[in-house]
């Protein structure tokens, strides 16, 4: 029929092989680059909007009525930021030599925070700790749990207690060995504006930090 | 085939369709708006044109009319503060932008749940001069000033018309009889517009020390209000550029592709 | 028989025969050699119709819809989105340039017979996709709940009460309520993303039953063997990049320069359901429609009169009784084809005005053309025109015309002596 003394014509083009001279490839070389030019677009439109970034600006938080062994929980950039007041007896167990032992990085080396806050305390003030409530595992919401023993059983030393997979972390976010989470818990930036009101998002004006830069929220 | 003759025709044809099929759609509005309005003034503009930009002077100065004359009335409900920072806004610094919005006061609710009225932010939209429609319209005698975030876009002629009913303010000829609060404007459909003129010489003193008169800050006014019914109207044109000469230098050597492909067959 | 020495292509074309088929459909698929730039557009509106899926799918991502929040949601596609004002603009127009590609399509196919036997099917496939089109333009235009968003939806839903008995059940049906709100926007907005992949699924069809018998070309005459043809691929894919190129042209000067071109500033003004704008118009594209409903001063027959304008193109094929395909070999026709052209443009100019005086006068006189056009015309003139001699065949022609031929310019649209 027609169609296979078609297919010879077609076979005698693609013989010649006249067909990929420099204008066809140039042709569909530019056909190429327009085609990926016109999906950047379409891809950066996905990417947070002017209005996303601009409410993501610093907050500030008033921690005058938050008392000793309290947690706050606020939002910033959408995300839910743990603001905790630690009691002495909290505090001088985040130096207990044992309780270290269980930890995974108990010196913070991964860069889970901003530089000045790597410290034993892992705040700015010892008594004030500003966490992402994140768990660094799938990124559920780590409850609170500061007392030791209770449900988690007489091994639990007080800190936050992940209910999806069972991670856990001490009082200051930091995560023990032999759970899911691989990281840290999130120190966002801050600094505090007067002695009781932390604005959250903001570095100390000497100490420049990029968030984006911590190894994962 | 003849592509030299037939594609000129097709592109040129194309565009003149487009172009003849939009125009009746806009002579039917001026039309229904009124007896014969005068046509709108013919005003040379900076952003005019496939290269033009907007003048951040005049940008800065018209924003320096809306804040003292328009925004009495006149909400921008779409337009953040943040929008004036930068380059592809008036070309203030992000500080200043801070400082400007930090001059209007915005409701919000406090951590107890109480209304309060604070500082606006950058990221807040313009404040309205009124907190709803109700009271917008009870506070200008039953007629709801219309927000002029879109206001360019919104009616025919665009800039030339806004600019035309702010400089079309006249005593009503004689023989017109106007309702109740209503003026006479050359430009409006009708001609009896509810707003009152706004704009006078010497309305406003200017930071920058230009003569303020009754055309320039008209002009600037439009300037800004253009500017702001489409603030990314710079971007779309360099893009356009560069789109439009990609597009020209691939359809010259896919022509010639094509020729290429072509050139064995008797055709 | 092995499409590629490629071992993997061969392992998969044997057990899913994608690869043959592209073969078949492409490097095979025989096409007249004398098809001319009129032929581009039929892939033109294939583009046309991936650029708005791919831009319409991303504006989805963004759009909310709601009568709260769906014009400010817009507006910060607009103003806020990383390249938002493009997609927008891009899809705005993208409606636009469609409907002149399609337009474009259905008109050729108008001029030279492209209805004719065996093409019956493949045209009427192609009248359901200009109504999808339809539908799916106008659901799009009420999504940014402007004004004439709002305007257009109450005036177009309201038609179907024009039906006796069940008109009004009807209309509240389609709205949901008691007038054009919330419900009828989600309702909208659902169909709006789902049929332009019905379109896409009749596109399907529509080249099925395209290849079944190949192109129609500008003499009309069929295919009689090799030397008539060239195989798509390269010859014809090269031609449509070329085309599309030149095409993009002037979408991009439209859509970067002159974006509102074609929309209508009332848009701009978010939906009002106390105020209806001093004159509802609809978009461009409808307003042949719309004019012929107008002409009509009786509500029903109006309306009736605007869907058979439509309807009667799926009757084409059996009206136009000619032997012949195309009009270059048809003297009268020919003439006729182009009146109903300007008729058409008539009719657009007539929907955009307001409908006093002489635009009532033209409105008539168009609708009635237009229906003669089809009734009457269209099978008389096949019946008492005689055609001019139809050359042997499409490669002969083709030599005659490089030759300088008495068949110069056959392939050209227009000129004719």
């Amino acid at each position: 029929m027609a169609e296979s003394a078609h297919s010879q014509t077609a076979d005698a083009h693609a013989a010649g092989g006249t067909r990929r001279d420099f204008l066809v490839i140039t042709g569909n070389a530019l056909l190429g680059i327009g085609a990926v030019a016109a999906a950047w677009p379409l891809i950066s439109s996905m990417n947070p909007a002017r209005d996303v970034l601009a409410a993501g600006a610093p907050i500030d938080v008033d921690l005058s009525s938050l008392q000793p062994g309290q947690q706050i929980l606020v939002l910033w950039r959408s995300r839910p930021i743990f603001i905790v007041h630690r009691t002495p007896a909290e505090l001088k167990k985040l130096q207990d030599p044992q309780d270290i032992s269980l930890l995974r990085d108990p010196d913070s080396n991964v860069l889970q925070q901003p530089p000045y806050v790597k410290n034993w305390h892992r705040s700015i003030k010892p008594e004030y700790l500003v966490l992402v409530g994140i768990c660094t595992h799938l990124g559920c919401i780590p409850e609170f749990m500061p007392q030791p023993g209770g449900s988690l059983g007489p091994a639990w030393l007080g800190g936050y207690f992940c209910p999806c997979h069972g991670s856990r972390y001490d009082l200051s976010g930091r995560v023990f060995s032999g759970v899911p989470a691989p990281y840290n818990l999130p120190v966002p930036p801050h600094h505090f504006v007067s002695g009781t009101t932390v604005r959250i998002g903001e570095n100390p004006t000497t100490s420049p930090f990029d968030f984006d830069s911590i190894e994962q929220i | 085939m003849r592509p030299r003759r037939v594609l000129p025709a097709l592109l040129a044809g194309a565009v003149i369709a487009a172009a003849v099929l939009a125009q009746p759609a806009r002579p039917a509005t001026a039309q229904a708006a009124g007896e014969e309005a005068p046509p709108l003034p013919d005003v040379s503009w900076s952003f005019e044109g496939p290269f033009g930009t907007f003048d951040r002077a005049a940008l800065q100065r018209g924003f320096q009319i809306y804040t003292e004359i328009c925004s009495a009335c006149h909400s921008m409900n779409l337009v953040t503060y943040d929008d004036l920072a930068g380059p592809s806004g008036l070309g203030y610094t992000e500080a200043e932008v801070k400082a400007i919005a930090a001059q209007k006061q915005i409701a919000d609710i406090d951590k107890n749940g109480q209304p309060i009225q604070r500082p606006a932010r950058p990221s807040d939209h313009f404040v309205a001069p009124f907190p709803n429609e109700s009271a917008a319209r009870t506070a200008n005698n039953g007629a709801v000033p219309p927000d002029l975030s879109d206001m360019i876009k919104a009616r025919d002629g665009g800039a030339r018309y806004v600019y035309g009913i702010l400089t079309g303010f006249r005593d009503a000829p004689k023989g017109v009889e106007m309702r109740s609060g209503m003026n006479y404007n050359l430009y409006f459909p009708g001609h009896q517009i509810a707003m009152p003129q706004p704009l006078q010489d010497n309305s406003v003193q200017y930071a920058d020390g230009t003569k303020a008169t009754l055309d320039q800050e008209a002009h600037d006014v439009v300037t800004f209000l253009t500017w702001a019914a489409d603030p990314t109207t710079e971007e779309r044109k360099r893009t356009g550029a560069k789109v439009i000469l990609f597009l020209l230098a691939m359809t010259g050597v896919l022509y010639g592709a094509k020729r290429r492909v072509w050139s064995d067959i008797e055709h | 028989m092995a499409v590629s020495q490629n071992k993997l292509v061969q392992w998969i074309d044997h057990r899913l025969p994608v690869f043959t088929f592209l073969d078949h459909e492409l490097n095979q698929y025989p096409t007249p050699k004398n098809l001319n730039y009129w032929w581009n557009f039929g892939s033109l509106a294939g583009v046309m119709l991936t650029i708005m899926i791919v831009t319409g799918v991303f504006l989805a991502m963004q759009y909310t819809p709601s009568v709260d929040d769906a014009f400010q949601s817009v507006e910060r596609i607009m103003r806020e989105v990383n390249y938002g004002w493009l997609m927008r603009y891009l899809h705005m127009n993208g409606a636009s340039f469609f409907f002149i590609v399609t337009y474009i399509h259905i008109f050729r196919g108008l001029y030279y017979g492209s209805y004719k036997a065996p093409r019956e099917l493949l045209w009427m496939l192609g009248v359901v996709i200009l109504l999808l089109m339809m539908m799916t333009a106008f659901m799009g235009y009420v999504l940014p709940w402007g004004q004439m968003s709002f305007w257009g939806a109450t005036v177009i839903t309201n038609l179907f009460s024009a039906f006796p008995g069940i008109g009004n059940d009807i209309v509240t049906w389609l709205w949901g309520g008691f007038a054009v709100g919330n419900p009828t926007l989600n309702r909208f907005y659902a169909l709006h993303y789902l049929l332009p992949f019905v379109i896409f699924a009749v596109v399907g069809l529509h080249l099925m039953a395209l290849h079944q018998h190949g192109s129609n070309n500008p003499l009309g005459i069929d295919r009689k063997g090799p030397q008539d043809s060239v195989p798509f691929h390269p010859y014809y894919t090269y031609k449509d990049m070329f085309g599309l190129s030149a095409f993009l042209i002037v979408f991009a000067i439209v859509v970067f320069y002159f974006p509102n071109l074609l929309g209508n500033p009332e848009n701009y003004i978010p939906a009002n359901p106390m105020q209806t704008p001093p004159e509802i118009v609809p978009e461009w594209y409808l307003l042949p429609y719309y004019a012929i409903l107008r002409a009509i001063p009786n509500k029903l027959l109006g309306v009736c009169a605007m869907f058979a304008s439509i309807f009667v193109l799926f009757i084409v094929p059996w009206l136009d009784t000619s032997k012949v395909r195309s009009a270059y070999f048809r003297p009268i026709y020919k003439w006729v084809f182009w009146l109903l052209v300007i008729d058409a443009f008539a009719l657009g100019a007539v929907g955009a005005h307001r409908p006093e005086g002489i635009w009532i006068v033209i409105g008539r006189v168009g609708t009635i053309y237009y229906f003669l056009h089809f009734l009457v015309l269209m099978p008389l003139i096949g019946w008492f025109e005689r055609p001019l001699p139809l050359p042997p065949s499409i490669a002969e022609a083709v030599l005659k015309k490089r030759g300088g031929g008495a068949l110069a310019g056959a392939a050209a649209t227009r000129t004719k002596p």
